[in-house]
């Protein structure tokens, strides 16, 4: 068919009027599932809340993997070190200055001292 | 999983809850399950959700832990929904009635609609409680179409 032709690329053949009868199939086929499932449960009631053996659902943020989950291993085996490092953090403006300009003179000191000027 | 269709209306499931049971009733709603009685064959199931329920089973005294769960479990089963208390327990706190852990029997925590005595009752009792129950659904479900 000449319209399946025009269509067709070196990697296949893309006919968005194809993918939009798919799409919309689908559609009805899901549509037809929900339509099947259980009916008799009545919104903004417990009945639609997930079964967790009797518990309440948890809220969002404890559900959620943050992403200090991710690097947990790092953080645990690092442990002395990531320690330190939030003691420093103490927020105030004047201990990062203070951080800033001992580090910058020690790095001075060095420089004059073995960087051959 | 949801029933498929109205066609397994026919079917009764079941959420079995132990509120404080010693497990002889427990024991007997197996045994009500087992290849002697196999209530299976008449489409009476066990389903791991309340949600995908039409009936509450319980056994039990309800113990002060179990009555937030209890009327949870209650409150999931889609509407009509029937409840079956299994043993003397769930009926009057039976054995634990003096102890210091008990709220009440079951139907102080939720509605009662079916009562099957017994310490525990044998697995024909159980069957007869189930299917009065079941008779009760049908008639809720009459009533609401």
């Amino acid at each position: 068919m000449d319209v399946f032709k025009s269509f067709a690329t070196p990697s296949g053949m893309w006919n968005p009027l194809i993918w939009l009868l798919v799409f919309l199939i689908l559609l009805l086929i899901a549509y037809l599932i929900w339509l099947r499932g259980e009916s008799r449960y009545k919104r903004h009631t417990m009945q639609v809340d997930p079964f967790l053996s009797g518990y309440g659902p948890k809220s969002k943020e404890d559900l959620h993997v943050r992403a200090s989950n991710i690097y947990w291993g790092f953080s645990t085996s690092l442990k002395g070190y990531y320690n330190f490092l939030r003691k420093i953090h103490t927020g105030i403006i004047n201990d990062y200055v203070g951080w800033y300009v001992g580090i910058l003179a020690i790095m001075l000191l060095i420089y004059l001292l073995w960087g051959g000027l | 999983m949801p029933k498929p269709n109205r066609s397994f209306d026919k079917s009764l499931w079941i959420f079995h809850v132990n509120t404080g049971s010693c497990n002889g009733c427990d024991i007997e709603i197996l045994a009500a399950l087992t290849p002697r009685y196999d209530v299976e064959r008449f489409g009476i199931k066990l389903v791991g959700s309340p949600r995908h329920a039409d009936a509450l089973l319980v056994t039990g005294p309800v113990s002060r832990d179990m009555v937030d769960k209890l009327k949870r479990f209650y409150e999931q089963v889609p509407d009509p929904k029937v409840v079956i208390v299994v043993g003397s327990c769930g009926i009057s706190g039976g054995v634990f009635h003096e102890s210091y852990d008990l709220v009440g029997p079951v139907d102080r925590i939720i509605p009662v609609d079916v009562y099957v005595p017994g310490c525990p009752p044998r697995p024909e009792a159980i069957i007869d409680g189930v299917v009065k129950a079941w008779m009760k659904l049908e008639r809720l479900r009459g009533e609401n179409r």
